[in-house]
């Protein structure tokens, strides 16, 4: 019995700093989805294009994203690359961890996205674009009007699942000292030893966010299926 | 109209289209026929530039549509085309995807886009269904309305891969009648149909091609009844 009231009153004591945290969370999870989208978006259409110059970038950035660790991706950038420019300078460089938890979030996040919307674009039917271009549209109308919208509704439910995964492993910029939500959990277990009741509120606090984009992803996909009735 | 001078086409090693060689004149129908496989829809695809040919020459009214520096978009305007599939947009309304070609390509405002694409369903006989989406629509009724899209670019030729190859015979004679129409409108057509009542009725030629080459060509009743090609009378004894 005393050992629940005690793991309440850690649980109750650790919330308001994993508040905090789950905001910091929330925060980079925003950035690096918009600027993952941007990117996604850039290397979908590169790979996509007959042109080497966009292409093989594209490619070269997409796989080795996708062939390394996000941890190990975190430590390259936050450490390695400031201490690459360090040496090379001779100036002490660094990097806030914020901006670089976002920085590698979204480039990571981008590299996934871009399989995504480029799967969604090639998996809408051929013949889509060439009645497109029969009837004298440019590549990019049709693009615009034609396979877009239709691609949409097809990355729509993939990228919801990719968005609920980079808030998962935004975690990992605990590494850093990001004050996100599992290092404000870590902080406090390092002075109170409380490790059960303290992960737990984590974990919870983490259910109750993911849960949050499902709901938000649910709402704007009934709304894409209501104004399509295509199906 | 078309000329069309010793066209070749590869797709890699494969080659699909052997020399071909052929005039079209302004209001003629011409349907092509032959086996799957021997480069009818490759042949027409070249002439809208869905696939660039690998050698010889296209010249629509005059103007020489292989040359690498043509404006593509502009000859595409001129030339219609319907295809097997309907290939309508499934997200747009049968009007709209009436509406949206003409809007974009030829900078037609929404109301004069709307306007004539309501006038062209209403020549296919789809007036009622303007404000339906294509998955609601028979194959016939899409097919229409495909014919009708083309149509709102105004174009001096129409193509059409096997318009009725992918519908329920029912629905066989509805896009046909609205084919016949244009003809005797005094459309270009090129058609790849195997249906030889259109051919008859409104076809001033036929071709047939086997193996990427025109075998044979002749009037409808040439073909069909008098084939002196013996590649011709064993196709024609399988489909008739
Ligand atoms: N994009 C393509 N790539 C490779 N081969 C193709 C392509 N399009 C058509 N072919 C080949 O070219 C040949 C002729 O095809 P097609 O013109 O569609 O014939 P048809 O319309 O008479 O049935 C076929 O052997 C087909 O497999
Ligand atoms: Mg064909």
């Amino acid at each position: 019995m005393s050992l629940l009231v005690s793991y309440l009153e850690h649980a109750v004591a650790v919330f308001p700093s994993l508040l905090r945290g789950a905001v910091i969370t929330i925060e980079v999870t925003t950035f690096a989805i918009f600027f993952g989208l941007i990117f996604g978006t850039i290397a979908a259409f590169g790979k996509l294009s007959k042109r080497s110059i966009f292409k093989v970038p594209s490619i070269v950035y997409i796989d080795f994203i996708r062939g390394t660790p996000l941890f190990v991706q975190i430590l390259l950038f936050y450490y390695g690359i400031p201490g690459l420019i360090t040496a090379a300078t001779g100036q002490v460089f660094r990097i806030d961890p914020i901006i670089a938890g976002i920085v590698v979030c979204s480039i990571n996040s981008g590299a996934y996205n871009a399989e995504i919307v480029r799967a969604g674009i090639k998996s809408v039917d051929r013949g889509q674009m060439e009645a497109a271009r029969s009837l004298g549209m440019t590549e990019r109308q049709a693009m615009k009007d034609v396979i877009m919208p239709q691609a949409v509704k097809l990355i729509i439910p993939p990228l919801g699942n990719e968005f609920i995964a980079l808030l998962k492993d935004s975690s990992l910029l605990a590494i850093i000292s990001v004050h996100e939500l599992s290092k404000n959990g870590m902080l406090y277990v390092s002075k109170t030893f409380a490790a059960f009741p303290t992960y737990i509120s984590v974990a919870l606090v983490y259910l109750a966010l993911t849960m949050g984009i499902s709901r938000i992803l649910a709402y704007v996909e009934r709304r894409l299926g209501v104004s399509d009735r295509s199906e | 109209m078309i000329e069309v001078n010793n066209l070749h086409k590869h797709f890699g090693k494969l080659e699909v289209l052997k020399g071909i060689t052929e005039r079209v004149e302004e209001r003629e129908v011409v349907c092509v026929i032959g086996p799957s496989g021997s480069g009818k829809s490759t042949f027409l695809r070249c002439m809208n530039l869905l696939e660039t040919p690998t050698a010889g020459e296209i010249r629509i009214n005059g103007e020489l549509v292989t040359d690498p520096k043509i404006d593509i978009n502009k000859i595409r305007e001129e030339v219609g085309m319907v295809f097997q599939r309907f290939n309508l947009f499934p997200h747009m309304t049968a009007l709209k995807n009436v509406a949206l070609p003409p809007m974009r390509v030829r900078g037609l405002s929404e109301k004069e886009a709307y306007d004539r694409a309501r006038d062209l369903l209403k020549k296919v006989g789809l007036e009622d269904k303007a404000n339906v989406y294509p998955s609601s629509l028979s194959g016939g009724q899409q097919q229409r309305v495909a014919i009708a899209r083309a149509l709102a670019m105004r174009p001096k030729i129409m193509l059409f891969d096997e318009p009725t190859s992918a519908l329920d015979p029912e629905m066989v004679g509805e896009v046909l009648n609205v084919m016949k129409d244009l003809a005797k409108e005094g459309m270009t057509m090129i058609v790849v149909t195997h249906e030889m009542g259109f051919a008859r009725e409104v076809g001033d030629r036929v071709l047939f091609m086997d193996e990427g080459v025109i075998v044979e060509k002749g009037t409808p009743d040439e073909i069909f009844f008098n084939a002196q090609n013996e590649r011709t009378k064993s196709f024609l004894s399988k489909i008739l």
